[in-house]
């Protein structure tokens, strides 16, 4: 057993014994009924699974749960897809999904989420040319699997939210 | 008739199940040990002896738990099969992965058994130059003894390199589904230092 230390869409949970071969997935979705992040693969392949982690200096990355132990994130900042809307207000990505009904059974959709997230984060840290933009949301998505292919309608509305906001995400804009 | 004839079929079909059986576990022991030193001292030249040893420390440097992390492209292979690496990662500037796709993300510390995936604190791509992947036993001799495809180590370093830095120990304890590399880490590095010791000839080829 493992002490495990972990704020949740910034909300710090009380310091929990767990099993060493917990997987983070299963502490989520068992321990703490947040099923929103899924289980897809069980392999890291599909990132259906993938969780926003907030790093001490103020940036972030995604990071799978399926192959990876929750006691690994021990004195953790993780955000998952139940965090990204305020007050009952769905994000401008969450809309923008919905808007372009990206998704259809929706299982990949907090993967997505997360990681189109964590762009937008990093640029409007670090903006990129227009002409950089397609080939920039498409790597950030890259290794996000949808069963549906409503890739090109993820992307389209990752593109319309930054576009909206052009002055934020995009160095001409500045 | 039918259960006269239903013994010999079943000792013969026993007889090629423990024959399979046994030739599998021969070819499995003669794989997953090395020798020492000490065996090829009966071989007079030393620099017959010294290839010898390195070919005898082949059986590490060929075997997918050092290759799958000295591959030839930018993506590592996994697995005994050596298959590329799913999800697929690439190298990145350092040879911990990208920007946002870094090794660590996955591999953790230690091995995670539970989800089948190794771990280290250190996990990453040997250097493109150190590519071992599709080379032979003669070209990776050659190349591992070139400071300038070796990370720049000298000879003496391959010994600490092989025999005790813990990245490379974590070939000998995978972990679930993975075999291991043959005999120890310190038989390793003890043949390393043999082969130096004995002008380190590379095998011809």
């Amino acid at each position: 057993m493992t002490k495990l230390a972990i704020t949740i869409n910034g909300r710090t949970l009380n310091p929990t014994e767990v099993r060493d071969e917990l997987t983070m997935n299963d502490f989520l979705r068992e321990h703490l009924g947040m099923t929103g992040t899924k289980f897809g693969c069980g392999a890291a392949q599909c990132l259906s699974c993938a969780v926003i982690v907030d790093n001490p200096d103020g940036t972030s990355y995604t990071s799978p749960t399926c192959i990876v132990s929750a006691a690994s994130f021990d004195g953790k900042a993780i955000r998952t897809v139940e965090g990204h809307a305020k007050n009952g207000e769905l994000s401008a990505l969450q809309k923008a999904f919905i808007e372009h009904f990206a998704f259809q059974c929706g299982y990949c959709t907090s993967g997505f989420l997360n990681e189109a997230q964590v762009l937008l984060e990093r640029l409007a840290k670090t903006p990129v040319e227009r002409a950089e933009l397609e080939e920039t949301i498409a790597d950030a998505l890259d290794g996000h699997l949808c069963r549906c292919t409503g890739y090109i309608k993820y992307h389209e509305a990752v593109r319309d939210v930054i576009l909206a906001d052009a002055k934020r995400y995009l160095a001409a804009n500045k | 008739m039918k259960s006269a004839m239903r013994f010999p079929i079943l000792a013969s079909a026993a007889a090629l199940a423990m024959s399979v059986l046994t030739g599998y576990a021969a070819s499995q022991t003669a794989s997953t040990t090395l020798d020492s030193p000490e065996r090829f001292i009966s071989i007079a030249d030393t620099g017959a002896r010294s290839t010898a040893i390195f070919t005898e420390l082949g059986k590490v440097l060929t075997h997918p738990r050092c290759v799958n992390c000295h591959p030839a492209g930018d993506r590592p292979h996994q697995g005994d099969a050596s298959r590329l690496h799913q999800p697929p990662v690439v190298r990145g500037v350092d040879g911990h992965g990208t920007e946002t796709m870094r090794c660590s993300i996955c591999h953790q510390n230690a091995n995670f058994d539970p989800g089948r995936v190794p771990g280290h604190p250190e996990w990453h791509l040997a250097p493109r130059e150190m590519a071992w992947e599709g080379k032979t036993l003669a070209e990776i001799c050659a190349q591992i003894k070139d400071p300038a495809r070796n990370g720049g180590r000298t000879l003496e370093d391959l010994v600490h390199h092989i025999g005790t830095d813990t990245l490379v120990g974590w070939a000998w304890h995978p972990g679930f589904g993975r075999t291991p590399a043959p005999g120890t880490q310190q038989e390793a590095g003890a043949l390393v230092d043999a082969w130096i010791r004995t002008g380190a000839v590379c095998p011809a080829g």
